[in-house]
């Protein structure tokens, strides 16, 4: 019995001691091999008592399991080591720089054009664009402001050298409430033979707009986004609500005033300037200008071939550029234009 | 235009502090844009007289006054060239701070000066540094009280519509109306004729001329100087004095917002008469410009010919000059509609053509002259003749009824008869009230009041904007959403981005050579005002612009550089008519198009640096508008690489360009590589059909690579449209996966990889019906394009 526990002993100490597979299969070998301790004791069984035979044969096999069992844990051991070394060798700077391919980014008047379309989206507002040479009619006159008006020189205007089908020469359009007037009259084509009652006309028209002006603080070519809410009973009150709700959204605060300012503009009466102040920031206390707006004229929207005695409503424009300096604090202009990739990346 | 407040004062009185009345005025319409005082606030200047003056012992220049500060008697040195016993003029005491100057007893070579005697530059109020100031005040008197220069300016930013706000009189009756004080207009005496001397006038086109008023005053002298009160209210006002006539009508036009004109009436030949021009007829203006006038030009003429641009400039053949003995005054009333945009035809405008082209007053035509007159007998004595009054055709005034439950409906707020009534009344307009309307009869000042709205906007802005509510309006909840087959141009910016382009926005109008280089275009349509030659054109392409970004960025040292922009190009189009969104003559489509240069990848570890090419830009097309399919084919295009180019084919319609750029533009822009661009419809990116999904086989697919030898010069694509033709039913796919061109190949081979899939829905494919079906394709590419299976 003492040398059935010392078999065991020493079994698990040799175990322990065979540092790889091999070494350690030598090792089981010396004990549960063919000539083995464990073998050798097995066969001398043969030749005892039955009674001894039996107490003993059980002794042996106990020693046998609990050799197997400390083989077996060694073998664990080793794979397990075998295992750790290698995914340690395996092991990577997880600090190196990523690979591929990185990603482009979008222009920050653009985050401000589909931002604003989230936003007026939202309440069902529909997005219209369109020609940006547009003629005289419908940037001037159908907007109720004809030929050699004094408000024209408001807005100086680039022409092109064509002409429209009246022979007035063609221009850019110098904002983006054309769109007032293409966008409401395809509404009106759109419902002037169902029987139901036209729809309320919802609508921004962001886009390009041009004017001669060229300095620090005005580019030749600019952003506009036009707003145009049409129905039996919208009025300058609900303008009000709508413009307030849209600069709270936009820039995400309440801590901002604004109010609006009687101006003129000919197709807007009452017509008003929209002026921004912030509460808190860089931009503290100042009155900034930022949209026209008012009532839709009545000759405008007979122009849009309804009857201004049925229908109301208000429109407005703001300038993209100025909304996006706002936003951003960015106070130079220029920036917008020059596709300097250093500045623009930032909007990634 | 500039309000002086004291002058303002004249006419209304003010007891609100000047900020306030100024952001009351803002906040009705009548934007200020500054309430400036004339000078700089300073403190410690006296009015000081010059009682002696003595040369300076050391030098020559200076001189050594003792000077009256009515209190004492004080030593000052002085350099100025004009300083002489007797005269009054501005000392800062020792003490005063001017500017950054503060004033010491100090020494100046040797003799002691306690103060400095001031010039007006010194004082901050012009740029007059030629002397000292000459004052006529009492010694001791501080300046900045003297000169009053406390006084603020108002300085206004007038919409087009409100020109009866063109003048003091005009702003004081809104402070009126928006304090309540009274207006205190100014009570104008008919002065009595001394003489019989009258001008004859006619007007021969009285729909550009209504009325004429006109009175002759002879024997001024009109040498006389403009008396220093008036000069200063002038300059104040932003009008430099010139000559005591000029300045006198200066005066009546800022003051009640009347143009007059003062004509030398020996000079006149002949009645004066009022018509259109005539084509050949020329004037000289008194800006010594010569303008040539037509039958849209009215004019004042005589027998001579055009002697003024009626409402614009007056002629030089007949101005009042200081000589003048014996004057003709005119005071006119033209339509604006006659007036209005001529001056800007000529490139000029003018301070009466400003206030015609808005609309003047018709009935002040005689106060003004009265008031005109008053002054000129003043200043330049004279004796008047009659004034005259021609009457032809008056603007017609129509009563405007505003009901009052349209302005509840506009406004949205409960207006109440009592309110619009008590706005009409301090505005003083004379109306009639009925039940529920009012009905007013807009006075001849006012050129915006003609329908319902002018006065609901009137209701409004002297009630204030600010006491309307903001509530926004309650709508039909009705679902609103894009259709899913068409994406919005920023879910396609997006897609570019995602492929590592960064947008960029550019000016739609471009360098002619631009055009002419990269778009093979020599007639885009021009602009007839740029702001810039290189400017002048519309674009027709998006890669000149583009080409532009690479090399403004590839200057800044940047050496990866990829870009792309959404926008507009502009082409002629003589079949394009007018439509909803279009206009005759043009189509304006939008592009999306993109440009990379430099290496394929941002330099990094584990990558070998390739500089992009055709084929990465191809596979980020792809990427952006799947799930189109895209077909390329070789096509010449002026930007691009002749054989480097493709044309992009969507549904078998051109949709696009895809190439590298043309060497020699490379070498014309300054690009040390090559860079590939791309240029897209946008409106075939935002059409992304509904997917059509099939339900997929439930046995395994067989796979079975084909290599083949085929001639150099046949693309690839020609054998997988061949495959679609007529491939055996089992073929799911053929795809090209490898190419190889080398020195083992015969002279103009190339060998291609395709791999085909095959199988079926029904069953499992046998190898057997596989093999046959890759010897099928075999035999067909062989056929078609005499290629053989590689060895």
């Amino acid at each position: 019995m003492q040398d059935l526990e010392n078999i065991v002993t020493r079994a698990a100490a040799e175990f322990a001691a065979a540092s790889d597979p091999a070494s350690l299969e030598n090792a089981k070998a010396k004990f549960l091999g063919k000539s083995g301790e464990l073998t050798a004791l097995l066969k001398q069984l043969g030749s005892l008592a039955p009674e001894e035979k039996k107490s003993f044969g059980q002794s042996i096999n106990t020693a046998k399991q609990q050799i197997e069992v400390a083989l077996d844990s060694r073998r664990k051991d080793l794979e397990q080591k075998k295992l750790e070394s290698r995914l340690s060798g395996e092991a990577l700077d997880v600090t190196l720089p990523g690979r591929g391919r990185s990603r482009g980014g979008l222009h920050p008047i653009s985050r401000t054009w589909q931002r604003i379309e989230e936003i007026f989206g939202s309440i069902g507002f529909d997005v219209a664009d369109g020609p940006e040479i547009e003629t005289d009619w419908y940037n001037f006159t159908a907007l109720n402001n004809p030929e050699n008006h004094p408000a024209r020189s408001m807005q100086d205007t680039f022409y092109v050298d064509m002409k429209d089908s009246g022979g007035l020469p063609l221009l850019l359009r110098t904002h983006t409430s054309p769109m007032q007037v293409r966008y409401a009259r395809m509404h009106v084509q759109q419902f002037r033979d169902k029987a139901a009652k036209c729809p309320p006309i919802k609508v921004i028209a962001p886009g390009r707009t041009y004017r001669v002006d060229s300095d620090a603080t005005h580019s030749p070519m600019f952003h506009q986004v036009e707003g145009l809410w049409i129905d039996e009973d919208i009025s300058f009150a609900d303008l009000k609500g709508i413009y307030v709700d849209f600069l709270r959204r936009f820039f995400e605060s309440d801590d901002l005033q604004v109010r609006f300012r009687p101006s003129y503009f000919p197709f807007t009466e009452p017509s008003a300037e929209i002026d921004l102040q912030f509460a808190s920031g860089p931009l503290k206390g100042r009155w900034l200008e930022l949209s026209g707006a008012g009532q839709v004229h009545p000759q405008v929207v007979r122009n849009f071939g309804l009857d201004p005695e049925r229908h109301i409503g208000f429109a407005f424009g703001s300038g993209l550029e100025r909304l996006t300096m706002l936003r951003y604090g960015i106070d130079d202009l220029r920036l917008f234009f020059d596709g300097d990739l250093r500045f623009l990346r930032q909007f990634s | 235009m500039n309000v002086p407040e004291n002058w303002l004062r004249d006419f209304v009185e003010i007891k609100i502090s000047t900020e306030k009345l100024a952001h009351l005025l803002t906040m009705s319409g009548l934007e200020v844009e500054s309430c400036a005082p004339i000078a700089p606030l300073f403190s410690g200047v006296v009015v000081g007289e010059i009682l002696a003056v003595e040369r300076h012992p050391n030098a020559d220049k200076l001189t050594v006054c003792t000077v009256d500060t009515g209190r004492q008697k004080l030593k000052v040195v002085c350099g100025a060239p004009n300083v002489r016993a007797g005269m009054k003029a501005p000392l800062a005491t020792v003490g005063t701070v001017l500017g950054k100057l503060e004033i010491r007893k100090s020494n100046l070579r040797g003799v002691d000066s306690e103060g400095m005697l001031c010039s007006a530059r010194e004082l901050g109020l012009s740029e007059d540094h030629s002397g000292l100031l000459e004052l006529d005040a009492k010694p001791g008197q501080d300046v900045y009280k003297a000169l009053k220069l406390d006084e603020r300016v108002l300085t206004f930013k007038l919409t087009p519509n409100r020109a009866d706000c063109l003048s003091v009189l005009g702003i004081a009756r809104e402070v009126s109306a928006l304090t309540g004080e009274k207006l205190k207009a100014p009570r104008i005496k008919s002065i009595p004729a001394k003489n019989k001397s009258v001008h004859p006038v006619k007007i021969t086109d009285a729909e550009g001329c209504g009325r004429f008023a006109g009175r002759v005053i002879r024997g001024v002298n009109a040498a006389a100087p403009t008396p220093a009160w008036m000069r200063e209210r002038l300059e104040r006002a932003g009008q430099r004095s010139i000559s005591a006539l000029v300045d006198v009508t200066n005066y009546v036009m800022l003051e009640m917002g009347r143009p007059l004109h003062v004509y030398d009436q020996d000079k006149l030949r002949g009645a004066i008469d009022v018509r259109w021009g005539r084509k050949g007829e020329e004037v000289l203006l008194l800006n010594g410009q010569t303008v040539g006038v037509d039958a849209a030009v009215l004019c004042i003429t005589d027998d001579s010919g055009p002697i003024g641009l009626a409402g614009i400039m007056g002629g030089e053949s007949t101005k009042a000059e200081t000589t003048t003995r014996n004057l003709f005054l005119e005071s006119a009333f033209f339509f604006p509609d006659a007036i209005a945009g001529r001056a800007r035809r000529y490139n000029f405008s003018s301070d009466a053509s400003h206030r015609f082209e808005r609309g003047v007053d018709f009935e002040n035509n005689v106060p003004g002259i009265e008031r005109a007159t008053q002054l000129i007998l003043e200043i330049c004595g004279g004796e008047p003749g009659p004034s005259v009054d021609l009457v032809k055709r008056l603007p017609k005034r129509k009563p405007v009824r505003m009901r009052v439950a349209r302005a509840r409906k506009i406004l949205g707020i409960p207006v109440e008869m009592k309110e619009v009534e008590s706005v009409f009344r301090r505005l003083g307009f004379s109306y009639k009230k009925a039940k529920d309307n009012v009905t007013v009869n807009p006075p001849s000042f006012r050129f915006d009041l003609e329908i319902e709205e002018d006065l609901i906007e009137e209701v409004a802005r002297v009630h204030g904007f600010d006491s309307i509510p903001a509530h926004p309006p309650r709508a039909a909840a009705k679902m609103h959403a894009r259709p899913e087959a068409r994406r919005s141009l920023h879910e396609v910016r997006e897609r570019v981005a995602a492929c590592d382009y960064q947008e960029t926005i550019n000016f739609a109008f471009v360098e002619p050579a631009w055009e002419a280089d990269l778009a093979g275009e020599a007639n885009p349509v021009r602009l007839l005002n740029p702001i810039a030659s290189q400017a002048s054109v519309m674009r027709t392409t998006l890669f000149g612009s583009l080409v532009a970004n690479l090399r403004y960025n590839h200057a800044r040292k940047l050496p990866r550089i990829r870009v792309f922009e959404v926008g507009r190009v502009y082409l002629r189009d003589a079949a394009a008519a007018d439509g909803p969104l279009s206009v005759a003559g043009l189509r304006q489509p939008i592009r999306v198009a993109g440009a990379a240069f430099g290496p394929a990848l941002d330099e990094q570890w584990g990558s070998a640096a390739r500089a992009v090419d055709f084929f990465d830009v191809k596979a980020d097309l792809e990427a952006i508008c799947a799930p189109r399919r895209l077909r390329f084919e070789a096509a010449a295009h002026p930007a691009l690489h002749p054989g480097r180019s493709a044309r992009v084919l969507v549904d078998g319609s051109p949709a696009g360009w895809l190439g590298e750029l043309h060497p020699r533009w490379q070498q014309k822009y300054e690009l040390p590589q090559p860079a590939t661009l791309f240029e897209m419809e946008a409106e075939t990116l935002v059409d992304a059909p509904l997917p059509l999904p099939t339900q997929p086989s439930r046995f395994p697919p067989v796979v079975r690579d084909i290599a083949l030898l085929v001639d150099a010069g046949v693309p690839a694509q020609a054998f997988l449209d061949a495959v679609q033709a007529e491939k055996p039913p089992i073929v799911r796919g053929v795809g090209m996966f490898d190419l190889y061109q080398g020195q083992s190949l015969p002279a103009g081979k190339k060998s291609l990889a395709f791999r085909v899939v095959m199988q079926d829905t029904e069953r499992t494919l046998t190898d057997a019906e596989a093999d046959s079906a890759r010897d099928a394709l075999v035999e067909l590419w062989g056929r078609r394009f005499g290629a053989t299976l590689r060895a």
